[in-house]
């Protein structure tokens, strides 16, 4: 017994370590990653008028209704010399690729708690196939986008320079990534255990819109009222990704740090609570 | 002696049944509230007729501990709710225990169902690759695998079709060609047989016997399908709520299971109105009486047993013969045992007949009757009246093996030692 016990590799134990996160199991994962992200672009696209078309339609339709109802009906400014339709465009494919990969994410305990039950795999596998899947979508948002600014630049007289800010554009579109990843699996874990917080995430997820710099520039907030726009992290991405890629937004170092440690700090928590309350869900669904 | 390759010692598994949430957040608060603040008994399993669930625990499956050789084929036995269940889940990674551990080394796959990982919308290939991923295997394994995995399907026309177009029977083969092909070290199947037809089942089993005994896989197979594990396995553990019954040799475990989970019938009477029967025959009582040699009154190999049946017959003028068919629990036919035929009236007629002590193998066994009219035309057959268990009996014997054979007679033999050389031998 004792010769035989040193060689027992693995162990499974009630009480798992809130830092016994297994990164080589993950890796070792991968092409189940990848195929999961084939997965969600073959089954979304597999008997559709348009296909894939449909991830450029969408902001573009939603684009139209902006500019006309927010800029043409209303009149929000959004700010001195840029094209409003790619001030709300740029607005609109960041937020999707955040509202999107959240949503997807929050539910994973919901949608796949027939397969979690059934097999063991790691089930970080499964959210991060989710929020890479949105990343591609954004990714190719992202070209239209360019595609669109491309033609402002050589019909319309509308001029960008380069500043360093393009630099950040990566670090923004991360960060938001990884913040939309970290909220989603905390949520999927409470809405997995009370369903009826799923209204309450939709609900808010509406509310947050509204809270960000996405159909006005923060620069037409009151002074005065505009901290409440700040105490959202992503606040400062949206302000940093127009600056980026457009040249105008009002970004200060303090809340590009305040983004960034909130990133941080929420993608351990939740990997943590993921990894802990992980296996106790499926007792409880 | 191999090397063990999985321990489990002293798990146990707890489900509190009150605390099972009731899913949304404001009555557990609600109930958070009047339980812990106001002290108050439990507002929700109150009423009259829900007994008082809150702390109602349930050991799904307490202080089970086991040892797995390396090449065992290791059968986990048990009726619904013992905890098989519980217990392949934790050994899949799947649910945590609430105490106790399980060390063991090398991969472990299980499967739980046939069909994980498969995504209807997919094409055959896709869903090769996305399961065989799901199950753990990596990219080359599936590449050296995937012709085997598609011949042994039988799908190369479909494998580019979406597998919602699939029939049943293929998708099903599908599935299983990719689980059969995992090479784990481990392999823990749940009670995957059960499906498709029989040619297919037939050929899952061969599979299984092939990885465990050819390749000499370790596999864990969890069924209460006894014959699959009599078939394939050398050890059994059989779990009773939650509880280690018995645990060792795979036949001995599993005719002990079988024998508990069988209610013994001795013995039936019924009267006019109930009784089995058609226009012909109705059946009033059988009964299996053993005659006891031993003092213990246990029914063994060695105790002769008596069928006794009666019947009424409803013609007049006819020839009747009795069959008595001795079955073992897995459903084949011992012995079938005629009667002559014998001219009857209307009336109710008795009937007995001997089965001989030191004649049948100690097992399970169920009995049928059948009635039989001229020329043996079958008139009614009453199935399983009774069943019994037959215990071992071996005063002399050190050997405790299970003793081979359907029936185990004790006929003398005659050995003598004719010569005291080797002479012939050596020429």
């Amino acid at each position: 017994m004792s010769g035989t016990e040193n060689k027992l590799k693995w162990v499974i134990q009630s009480k798992s370590s809130y830092f016994d996160f297994n990164f080589n199991e993950l890796f070792s994962y991968y092409n189940l990653l990848f195929r999961l992200v084939r997965k969600e672009f073959l089954i979304n696209y597999q008997q559709t008028l348009l296909g894939p078309l449909w991830i450029l339609f969408q902001p573009i339709l939603t684009t139209f209704t902006y500019v006309f109802i927010f800029n043409k009906v209303i009149g929000v400014g959004v700010g001195s010399k840029m094209p409003p339709v790619l001030f709300y465009f740029s607005g609109i494919v960041l937020w999707n690729f955040f509202s999107e990969s959240f949503l997807a994410t929050s539910k994973v305990f919901h949608n796949n708690f027939h397969l979690f039950s059934k097999v063991y795999f790691p089930r970080l596998i499964v959210p991060l196939a989710l929020t890479i899947t949105q990343f591609f979508r954004f990714l190719i948002q992202l070209v239209l986008l360019i595609l669109i600014l491309a033609y402002f630049i050589l019909f319309k007289d509308f001029n960008i320079t380069f500043t360093w800010y393009m630099l950040m554009l990566p670090f923004v579109v991360f960060t938001t990534g990884m913040i939309s990843l970290s909220i989603g699996l905390f949520f999927s874990i409470i809405t997995a255990k009370y369903r009826d917080l799923t209204n309450f995430v939709d609900i808010s997820l509406r509310l947050l819109m509204f809270g960000t710099p996405i159909i006005y520039p923060l620069s037409l907030v009151k002074e005065n009222i505009r901290w409440i726009v700040e105490l959202n992290p992503l606040s400062s991405l949206f302000e940093l990704f127009r600056l980026g890629l457009l040249g105008e937004g009002t970004v200060s170092p303090y809340q590009l740090l305040y983004s960034l440690v909130f990133m941080i700090l929420s993608f351990f928590m939740a990997i943590i609570l993921f990894n802990k309350q992980g296996a106790k869900l499926i007792d409880v669904l | 002696m191999a090397e063990n390759v999985l321990e489990v010692n002293n798990v146990s598994k707890l489900y509190r049944l009150g605390e099972i949430g009731s899913g949304s957040l404001r009555q557990d608060i609600n109930y958070w509230w009047k339980t812990s603040i106001l002290k108050k008994d439990d507002p929700y399993f109150l009423t009259e007729d829900t007994p008082h669930l809150s702390n109602q625990k349930l050991w799904a499956l307490n202080n089970v501990s086991f040892e797995v050789k390396q090449g065992d084929a290791f059968g986990i036995i048990g009726s619904n709710g013992s905890g098989k269940s519980t217990l392949l889940k934790i050994l899949s990674k799947i649910v945590k225990p609430t105490t106790g551990s399980i060390k063991g080394i090398g991969k472990i796959s299980s499967i739980l169902e046939v069909g994980t990982g498969f995504y209807t919308d997919l094409t055959g290939r896709e869903n090769i690759f996305i399961s065989g991923y799901t199950f753990g295997m990596n990219k080359r394994e599936i590449l050296r695998k995937f012709d085997e995995i598609v011949e042994f399907s039988g799908i190369e026309k479909f494998l580019d079709t979406p597998v919602k177009r699939y029939s049943s029977g293929m998708y099903v083969r599908l599935a299983f060609a990719v689980i059969a092909h995992l090479e784990p070290d481990i392999l823990i199947v749940d009670e995957v047989l059960a499906v498709g037809d029989a040619d297919f089942q037939k050929r899952c089993f061969a599979k299984m016997k092939e990885v465990s005994q050819q390749e000499g896989r370790t596999v864990l197979l969890v069924s209460h399908y006894t014959q699959a594990v009599l078939n394939l396995c050398n050890k059994a553990l059989w779990l009773n709520q939650g509880v280690v019954k018995d645990m060792g040799e795979c036949a001995g475990v599993v005719g002990k299971y079988i024998a508990s989970s069988q209610q013994f019938k001795l013995k039936q009477c019924w009267s006019p109105e109930n009784a089995p029967g058609n226009d012909f025959i109705r059946f009033k009582e059988v009964a299996l009486i053993p005659q006891f040699v031993n003092e213990d009154h246990s029914l063994n190999i060695r105790t002769p047993l008596t069928v006794k049946f009666k019947f009424w017959n409803l013609t007049d003028d006819s020839y009747i013969s009795i069959g008595l068919q001795f079955f073992s629990y897995t459903g084949e036919c011992i012995f079938d045992n005629q009667s002559f035929s014998k001219h009857f009236d209307k009336g109710l007629i008795e009937g007995e007949c001997v089965i001989p002590g030191n004649f049948l193998n100690d097992g399970s066994y169920y009995i049928s009757l059948l009635v039989a009219g001229d020329n043996s035309i079958p008139l009614f057959y009453l199935e399983e009246c009774i069943s019994f268990d037959l215990e071992d009996y071996r005063p002399e014997m050190k050997w405790c093996g299970k003793w081979m054979g359907a029936v185990r007679p004790h006929f003398p033999f005659r050995i003598e030692q004719t010569t005291f050389n080797l002479e012939l031998y050596h020429k």
